[in-house]
């Protein structure tokens, strides 16, 4: 599938943040656009499987008081998410490649963030073993990001930051129905 | 609450040292594991006074390992806690028929997770 097939395919799913998705469908495209957010795009060749994570935020913090619904958005949750599926698949940490994109610093006060994101991204893969074959983060555009899960292959559009609220309609998922960080003895 | 030594299982080293993290700052003592057959070998030769276990592991997962040690004597008292992503009854319930003593669903609240092993443990 060249660029242009990317962008008119017409089963596409956008994953938005705190959300993934895993699939080997041979006509799906996975998309997102990101600002200071991060999305992992991991391919196993060997079961010709991909996905696609979205999230804000790297990791709990210590000591603090965080509700435990928003921590569904912490990047070790969806990386584990999406490990995990990509392995319940038959993936595996040696075979896997990841790409890292996002982690802007669009706002010139909160600078940090995305350089946070996307260092928390690439000392999770590292240290889960996971290569990371390239990795686009940094500058201060939003991206446009397409995978391809089935093939791998990925498409990433550096958008003027005015552009991105009209591409980002996300129909967020409530965090209501989630049941993270529940504790149920038997 | 003194401190009490955990044995903590799961595969990816970065939630590992998440975990570890956690329990340590709660002045627990801490092992890790990889995988449920890692886990069994360490438990050969330690007796920890708490496993915390994931599910989604290669080689044993987390229902193989509760099952095993399940099957020993020595371990069929032991509290044993799911650390899992999953959420789902049926996974709960097969955790719970294996043997397992609760489930946490990822990611975990640090203090919903000190009450979980101050309330199994005592």
């Amino acid at each position: 599938m060249n660029t242009n097939a990317i962008l008119s395919a017409k089963n596409r799913i956008n994953v938005i943040q705190g959300d993934f998705y895993v699939s080997a469908e041979p006509e799906l495209v996975l998309s997102t656009v990101l600002g200071s957010c991060i999305a992992i795009c991991l391919y196993d060749p060997a079961i010709e499987t991909g996905g696609m994570n979205h999230f804000l935020l790297a990791a709990p913090g210590t000591g603090g008081e965080i509700d435990p619904l928003k921590q569904r958005l912490y990047g070790a949750f969806a990386m584990e998410q999406l490990i995990n599926e990509m392995i319940k698949r038959g993936a595996s940490r040696s075979t896997m490649k990841a790409h890292i994109y996002g982690g802007s610093n669009i706002h010139r006060a909160m600078a940090h963030i995305g350089t946070s994101n996307a260092n928390f991204a690439r000392d999770f893969l590292r240290r889960d073993g996971i290569p990371i074959s390239l990795e686009d983060t940094g500058g201060s555009a939003a991206r446009r990001l397409d995978l391809k899960p089935a093939t791998g292959q990925i498409r990433c559009k550096h958008i003027p930051t005015e552009d991105v609220p009209n591409i980002v309609t996300p129909p967020k998922r409530p965090l209501e129905q989630t049941r993270v960080g529940d504790v149920e003895l038997f | 609450m003194g401190p009490i030594t955990i044995l903590t299982v799961d595969d990816s080293p970065s939630m590992r040292a998440l975990l570890k993290h956690a329990l340590v700052g709660q002045g627990h003592v801490v092992h890790d594991a990889e995988d449920g057959l890692v886990a069994l070998d360490w438990l050969n030769r330690h007796i920890p006074d708490l496993v915390i276990t994931d599910i989604n592991m290669p080689n044993m997962d987390g229902f193989g390992l509760i099952e095993a040690l399940r099957n020993q004597d020595r371990y069929r008292d032991m509290p044993i806690l799911v650390l899992s992503t999953e959420s789902s009854d049926e996974k709960k319930l097969r955790a719970r028929d294996a043997g397992a003593t609760g489930w946490i669903v990822k990611p975990f609240d640090p203090d919903k997770l000190a009450a979980a092993v101050r309330r199994v443990t005592h």
